[in-house]
């Protein structure tokens, strides 16, 4: 199968002029000629298939924004090469645009004075859209979400999760192949991010339309993505399916405990050289005290969980027990934390 | 098709202008106000001077030449530099440069319906309002005609020194300063604020050599001067669509230059 995204080794540097501080600095920056490169996305490839629903994901500066426009055609890589659809995006910028939409979470491509129904009018026209195909697509709509309240109220007097809702249609309208969504949930409510996420889910299904999603919220990504790309400091650090997330970062859960009898200091510490003895490294498992609970780490892969309260049932009267796996929001905070070992 | 494209970009425009109805008064007020100002700053001049004529021109004509050049401003100017500045600092520009329009083409056609919006509520009711007061002072023939060739002309002129100052954002990324140097070189230079033929000789054979006298002073020659022979009507248009032409070619290649750099350094 042919990629729809086809990223190779790319580069992007930026020429950053050196400020100064103060009165003194900012006059002398006016003649300055300090410049120095700071390279925002380094050396990283990438193959999206057609239809694919990927999450893009990194710490806040991590080079995701400029990554997604470099993938628009807004800004050309320094070096590497990129195919979107087979067209190399900054090269022919309109053509390329025909072909892709955008959702800036922060920002809205929608005329703000006007009702809704008139900024899809005008993308029917600036996309010379066929009639047929934009009814269709209304009618697809409709059937989505409840279209008709929207479409008659002017962009500014709506909510932002009807205005997001409202920035993710225009952007699907003229079926493009690739739609990318920066941060489409930000700022959001429950309801209303499950909203957009079924919305997205449904189009991608109904339209095969390759999507790229940078959000913060792994709900999003659990929700939508079967495949995750995390970058930080610009480089790559893991592109592989979600599920594969756990086993890579480890199969860990944590065991809580409450005991009986013991301050949950004095008991960590003995249940930490009673572990140890009974398991000896590299499988021994952390344990620390957070309130008055005691919680045990364990790595599932080296050692079995019954196995462990087992040997602290025998030394311990336990009052209370509960049992935690690692979501997806913690490994990702483990990985932006302490990156990839 | 490709037509309704654009026409359907003025049409919103249009509309978003109508959904300002206190903006376009508030506009309407503040033109009137110049007007009084005009008149009693001229009326002044013209008294000082002691003569019905100064520099070749009456009292009368150099009314009737402002408040048309007044309603001629509000008509043409659509305060491109301001959207651009703004569209840049706000990097809301990613949004409009991923538009299957060229960026310049979807800024001239998005502001087009405001184009309209004035030329309906400022300059026709002033060209009327003038008309019927002077009484057959301006003449109305062929020279309408003439006129409405130059006005898209001087349009076009306009917009490209806008654009090519709105270009001059994506170094300086602020726009106040410069933009307020441009209007007030503009609105001299082109014979908006003041009439061309009250400069000095040589400030006006300098001005002969610049773009400026084509974006006033041109079409409202053409409007107002009676019987004007055809020679001189049509060298005049000629200069305008030279300068049309220089002004698009060099606002293409200063933008293309400029997003080019900006695309490969960062901006």
């Amino acid at each position: 199968m042919d990629s729809m995204i086809q990223i190779k080794h790319i580069t992007k540097e930026f020429k950053v002029l050196n400020r100064r501080e103060g009165l003194k600095g900012s006059l002398k920056d006016l003649f300055s000629r300090d410049y120095k490169i700071v390279r925002a996305v380094d050396d990283i490839s990438m193959d999206i298939a057609p239809g694919e629903m990927v999450g893009y994901l990194g710490p806040n500066g991590a080079g995701k924004s400029t990554t997604i426009k470099m993938m628009t055609g807004v800004l050309e890589p320094t070096s590497g090469e990129i195919l979107v659809n087979g067209q190399v995006p900054y090269r022919n910028r309109t053509r390329n645009a025909q072909e892709i939409g955008v959702v800036f979470g922060q920002r809205s491509q929608l005329w703000w004075a006007l009702p809704l129904i008139e900024s899809f009018k005008l993308l029917r026209d600036i996309y010379q859209i066929p009639q047929k195909q934009y009814d269709q697509m209304m009618g697809l709509y409709s059937d989505l979400v409840d279209l008709e309240p929207l479409l008659h109220k002017p962009v500014r007097q709506m909510s932002l999760g009807q205005r997001t809702l409202s920035d993710i249609l225009a952007a699907f309208l003229h079926n493009p192949k690739v739609v990318f969504l920066d941060e489409p949930t930000i700022g959001l409510d429950v309801s209303m991010k499950n909203k957009i996420r079924g919305l997205i889910h449904a189009l991608n299904q109904e339209k095969h339309t390759t999507v790229i999603l940078t959000t913060h919220d792994m709900g999003d990504v659990d929700a939508l993505c079967q495949r995750i790309v995390i970058i930080d400091h610009g480089k790559m650090l893991y592109d592989n399916d979600i599920a594969h997330l756990q086993k890579f970062f480890g199969c860990y859960r944590t065991l809580k405990l409450r005991l009986k009898e013991a301050a949950p200091e004095d008991a960590c510490k003995r249940i930490q050289t009673e572990l140890a003895q009974a398991f000896p490294d590299p499988a021994t498992p952390s344990v620390s005290v957070q309130e008055e609970w005691v919680n045990i780490v364990i790595d599932e892969d080296k050692l079995s969980m019954m196995d462990v309260l087992n040997t602290v049932q025998h030394l311990h009267p336990i009052e209370d027990i509960k049992l935690e796996e690692l979501s997806t929001e913690q490994i990702i905070r483990k990985i932006y934390e302490e990156g990839v070992q | 098709m490709k037509l309704r494209r654009y026409f359907s970009m003025t049409r919103a425009g249009m509309l978003e202008q109508l959904q300002f109805r206190l903006g376009s008064l508030v506009t309407v007020a503040g033109n009137l106000i110049y007007l009084v100002l005009i008149y009693f700053l001229w009326k002044a001049i013209f008294a000082s001077a002691g003569t019905d004529e100064v520099n070749g021109m009456t009292f009368s004509d150099t009314l009737i030449y402002l408040v048309l050049a007044s309603a001629l401003f509000s008509f043409m100017e659509m305060y491109l530099v301001w959207y651009m500045g703004n569209d840049i600092q706000s990097g809301k520009i990613v949004l409009d440069l991923i538009k299957p329009i060229g960026y310049r083409k979807f800024l001239f056609w998005t502001q087009s319906g405001s184009l309209v919006m004035s030329f309906l509520m400022t300059f026709l009711p002033t060209f009327l309002v003038v008309y019927f007061l002077t009484d057959g002072v301006i003449h109305l023939g062929v020279n309408l005609l003439f006129f409405m060739v130059s006005v898209v002309f001087a349009l076009t002129i306009n917009f490209c020194i806008d654009f090519f100052i709105g270009t001059v954002c994506l170094y300086t990324q602020s726009i106040w300063g410069i933009n307020i140097m441009k209007e007030v070189i503009v609105l001299l230079l082109s014979g908006a604020t003041i009439p061309l033929a009250f400069f000095p000789d040589t400030l006006r054979r300098i001005v002969s050599y610049l773009p400026f006298q084509s974006i006033y002073n041109t079409p409202l020659t053409i409007l107002i001067r009676n019987s004007m022979p055809l020679q001189e009507t049509l060298t005049m248009l000629a200069v305008q669509l030279f300068w049309a032409c220089v002004m698009l070619l060099l606002t293409s290649l200063f933008w293309r230059r400029s997003i080019r750099k900006i695309t490969v350094n960062g901006g």
